[in-house]
């Protein structure tokens, strides 16, 4: 029994939603500095562990249950997929916490919401044991519940509920899927451990018909996570009623769990169960794809919006997942990486329409950036991230990505397919500009009552700039998060 | 270790039975000549205690052995003893300060619960029919008893009655079973039935008698169609009581289901598989059946009291669900889901009684803006029904995961027969879940009409504390327990 330091990325957020509980009462002030001081040391921890860390030493392995029958450790291991996600939930997390600096309605339990959200998080990217994984998959479940129930909009108690339950019996079903892969490698090698090693060497020599059906279990559970279309149903209200930070976690960490369990999951212990679904996927990708686009541009509601901009978006993960190619998958995972950080900004952006703005409503507003020029700059800069301008970290999440899938319609002579991609292009870029035209340009509404109207505060603002910083930063240098992903994607393409 | 036959000699095997025996016989003379609630509660209270410490040395100690040639102690029955054991306990405990326990007949009221729980254990100790029927009976006919012991309460008659007319026609059902059995096989003892079974194959007087059995048995576990007592009785005996029958009566049928049925169909010889996919099927359909009205039902209920019934009546679903795999593993993940929820469902139930200590109301709308009135409370009822709806890291969870697991696979790899019987069972947990949110709402987001704080008597603290450590640690070390279930298991199906 070893420590490693990953286990910290576990602890320190555990120990600090408990510190930041008991700063009630009079110390209610204390809160938000108290859940800072805690998340910025584990993104100060995930960022050493990125950079200076030699990731295959990092491996824990603790014996947790052992039954005659099965094995179950408490093991945690990063790789180039996973730390990638470990940073952003790190760096989503803190962000969230000085975002929502002014929170006032009890906020010490507002931020220790935040940072039980980034155990749970953290958990499941660094688990390598289905029966954590599983665990912490299930335990991001009760904080978000609870931050949409305490502190959304006026539908909260139905979103917050319809989020619980959608996505639970989701993930039983992916349980059942687990529960068969670890009889059948009880049944191949005699032993049941449910170890991400074990299984993940074992199962891609089981049946293909195991593994179609098992894949089909698994691949449900997870795609109603990511959401994809026709699952998708429970996030735009999980979005409109959660309050922005709630909203930043959900869209920007929560939903890449779907994608990577996907990936880690059922590419990296059921390939054959993934060639023989790979139309299935493609589909269900395009479908997301440009549905969610195409839905985008009937929404008044500014954060319905950026929901639907988001299934969109994880459609094109599952677009490039489907490719079943290096760079398809690459790719994938970088637009992953590249959502997280845009989608933080926009719904920043789509939250902050509603507290300072007192409505989110698109037809109401107008001509606002004369009166909100940094709020305008922002939203602009988020806007442009994502609808792929280049130059910025959404290009390398999308062009790329269509390229693989271009060349894999090729080979497959289906070249027609790309159409969709052209027509989720200019869906994407018809509902983003629109909206900020109607939004920031023309003449200034009288909808609303202006004098009450105030630009970004101070720590919105910091959230904001670090977010553009970053989504600048990979725009230009794509490479400090694709080396890490290149190693990982060379490895799985192994198996296929 | 300790060796306890030093100290009983040939009653060895009935070493925790005894103290119960001389606590039903002795406490209403106590409480006679002492005329202090308390003196009776506290002499009760003692020996349920050492009572479980000797249990705990013989299981820890793996003593096997029998007495008078017709109880026999083994892992398995040391481990049920223990779960009835804890049952007592808690029940014992809270009894003395719950407002709704009788205070006139407090020496009868402790003898009978006494009684009760010792019927349970001597069944679990018996491999015979009659003894079986014998030891059910004494549980029932005290139980009955304990259920019109809340006098004031209209409720609690009419609860009383019905459970009479209906444990009256249960047993009924029961013995007819039996002596078709007993024609058929010319035995009562189960091990000589099955293999007379296995040389005979199934005929119609056999069948017969089988199911009439389940049918009678099933009463017991409020296996539906056989359920409808179960709301009003949870509902109208004293809280304590309630919690008494759903998580320790409960049990015992469930145990009695393993014992005449696993032990018939499974255990030993693979001859004896003749008449086991009929009867697999049977219990599937039970299963689902049960576990889906239980669900379903319970989501309707505006009592608490009343959807906990509910829940017990899935949760016995889920544990029916051994009965139709019919795999040594899922048989240990079925009793450690029953031990599971002797804590989860124990622990609600505490919760709500002590809560009717305090003055606040049955309904789940009386439960509104708890979260403000008594932190403590609202938190760990929350746990309390996470735990049931199966979220990790807590013991229901992880009772849940061995459990329907089960169904998918055992030892021998995946078993596709069973999944979709898995699949009902997930498909019901998501379906509880949202019973169990709504009460958690209740708790945590609506507003309160007071928010006056809640004080409850410290016994039902510390039972509910109890109850919140082993939900907690269960759920992370299922081991501790985890370890006897599969020894039991193993000592019922050799």
């Amino acid at each position: 029994m070893e420590f490693s330091i990953l286990a910290l990325l576990l602890i320190i957020p555990l120990i600090g939603a408990i510190a930041t509980l008991c700063c009630g009462g009079e110390r209610q002030k204390a809160a938000k500095y108290v859940a800072g001081a805690f998340s910025g040391v584990t993104l100060a921890l995930a960022l050493y562990i990125m950079f200076l860390c030699d990731f295959g030493d990092l491996d824990m392995t603790i014996s947790w249950i052992e039954t005659e029958v099965l094995t179950i450790n408490f093991a945690l291991h990063v790789d180039g997929l996973s730390i990638l996600m470990v940073f952003l939930t790190a760096l989503l997390s803190l962000l969230v916490i000085v975002f929502s600096a002014a929170e006032k309605d009890r906020p010490q339990y507002f931020h220790a919401l935040v940072l039980a959200m980034e155990v749970g998080l953290m958990g499941v990217y660094l688990a390598s044991d289905y029966f954590l994984f599983y665990v912490m998959w299930e335990l991001t479940l009760i904080p978000m519940y609870f931050m949409i129930s305490w502190y959304g909009g006026p539908r909260r108690h139905y979103a917050a509920i319809k989020f619980f339950i959608y996505t639970h019996v989701a993930s039983l079903v992916m349980l059942i899927g687990i529960f068969a892969m670890g009889f059948e490698a009880l049944s191949m090698t005699g032993t049941m451990d449910f170890s991400f090693a074990f299984i993940n060497t074992v199962m891609p020599f089981a049946d293909e018909s195991f593994q179609i059906l098992v894949f089909a279990l698994l691949f449900f559970g997870f795609m109603v996570k990511m959401p994809s279309v026709p699952f998708h149903t429970w996030l735009p209200d999980a979005h409109v009623e959660a309050p922005t930070g709630g909203s930043v976690l959900l869209a920007g960490v929560m939903l890449k769990m779907g994608s990577y369990g996907i990936i880690r999951v059922c590419l990296e212990a059921l390939p054959e169960g993934a060639e023989y679904w790979q139309w299935v996927i493609i589909a269900i990708g395009l479908l997301s794809m440009v549905y969610g686009a195409y839905a985008c541009i009937a929404q008044s509601d500014l954060k319905k919006m950026v929901a639907f901009s988001s299934i969109s978006h994880m459609g094109m993960v599952m677009l490039g997942i489907g490719c079943l190619s290096e760079a398809g998958v690459m790719f994938a995972i970088f637009q992953m990486f590249a959502h997280g950080l845009i989608t933080g900004v926009l719904f920043m952006v789509a939250g902050m329409a509603g507290h300072n703005f007192g409505t989110r409503e698109i037809p109401l507003l107008g001509g606002m950036a004369g009166k909100v020029p940094i709020y305008a700059t922002f939203m602009m800069i988020g806007w442009m991230a994502s609808l792929g301008l280049p130059g910025l970290v959404g290009f390398w999440g999308e062009f790329p990505l269509v390229f693989a899938f271009y060349d894999f319609i090729q080979s497959e002579g289906m070249l027609w397919l790309i159409v969709f991609c052209l027509l989720n292009l200019m869906l994407t870029a018809g509902y983003y500009l629109w909206s900020m035209q109607r939004v920031l340009f023309g003449v200034e509404t009288t909808k609303i009552d202006m004098a009450h109207v105030h630009d970004v505060s101070k720590t919105e603002g910091i959230a904001m700039a670090v977010l553009v910083g970053l989504i600048a930063l990979f725009g230009v240098w794509p490479a400090l998060a694709l080396d890490y992903i290149g190693d990982y994607t060379s490895l799985l393409m192994g198996v296929f | 270790m300790f060796d306890m036959s030093t100290i009983f000699g040939d009653y060895t095997a009935i070493a925790p039975l005894i103290f119960l025996i001389i606590g039903a016989l002795i406490l209403p003379g106590i409480h006679l000549l002492g005329k202090r609630c308390t003196v009776t509660w506290g002499v009760a209270l003692a020996l349920v205690i050492v009572s479980l410490i000797v249990n705990v040395l013989m299981l820890t100690d793996e003593y096997v052995g029998e007495t008078l040639g017709i109880v026999e102690y083994n892992a398995y029955s040391g481990a049920m003893i223990l779960l009835f054991q804890i049952v007592l306990f808690l029940a014992v405990l809270v009894s003395n300060s719950s407002v709704e326990t009788t205070k006139l007949h407090v020496g009868a009221f402790y003898s009978l619960i006494l009684a009760a729980t010792t019927g349970m254990m001597f069944v679990v100790e018996s491999s015979d029919l009659l003894t079986i029927f014998v030891g059910v009976e004494l549980t029932s006919i005290s139980s009955y008893a304990l259920v019109s012991m809340k006098r004031n309460d209209s409720r609690a008659a009419e609860a009383a009655v019905k459970y009479v007319i209906i444990g009256g026609m249960s047993t009924a059902l029961t013995i007819y079973g039996i002596s078709m059995l007993y024609g058929m096989a010319g035995s009562t003892d189960i091990q000589t039935i099955a293999d007379n079974i296995a040389i005979d194959g199934l005929s119609i007087p056999l069948a017969v008698g089988l199911v009439c059995m389940i049918a009678g048995y099933g009463f017991k576990i409020a296996a539906v169609p056989f359920h409808m007592w179960a709301p009003d009785v949870y509902e109208g005996a004293a809280t304590p009581v309630s919690m008494f029958l759903a998580t320790g009566s409960k049990k015992m049928g469930l145990s009695v289901f393993f014992q005449i049925f696993l032990v018939i169909f499974i255990a030993g010889t693979a001859m004896s598989k003749v008449a086991g996919p009929e009867m697999q099927y049977l219990f599937a359909i039970i299963a689902a059946v049960t576990m889906t009205v239980g669900n379903v039902v319970a989501i309707a209920q505006t009592n608490i009291k009343r959807m906990l019934a509910y829940s017990s009546i899935a949760q016995a679903g889920y544990i029916l669900i051994v009965m139709a795999v019919m795999t040594e593993y899922a048989a240990s993940a079925g009793m450690f889901h029953m031990f599971t929820h002797v804590f989860m469902k124990g622990g609600a139930f505490l919760i709500v009684g002590a809560l009717i200590c305090a003055g606040v109301g049955e309904k789940i709308g009386d439960y509104k803006g708890l979260a403000k009135r008594s932190p403590f409370l609202a938190a760990a009822m929350m746990l309390f029904l996470f735990s049931l709806a199966g979220i990790p890291p807590l013991a229901g969870f992880t009772s849940k995961f061995f459990l329907f697991s089960g169904a998918i696979g055992g030892p021998d790899g995946v078993m596709y027969e069973w999944v979709w019987l898995a699949f009902i069972a997930i498909l019901n947990s998501a379906i509880s879940l949202y019973y169990y949110a709504r009460v958690v709402k209740a708790m945590y987001v609506e507003k309160g009409t007071t928010e006056e704080k809640i004080k409850i008597p410290k016994p039902f603290l510390a039972g509910i504390v109890i109850c919140l450590v082993f939900v907690i640690v269960l759920g992370v070390y299922p081991q501790l327990l985890y370890g006897f279930c599969e020894a039991a298991a193993s000592a019922l199906l050799i």
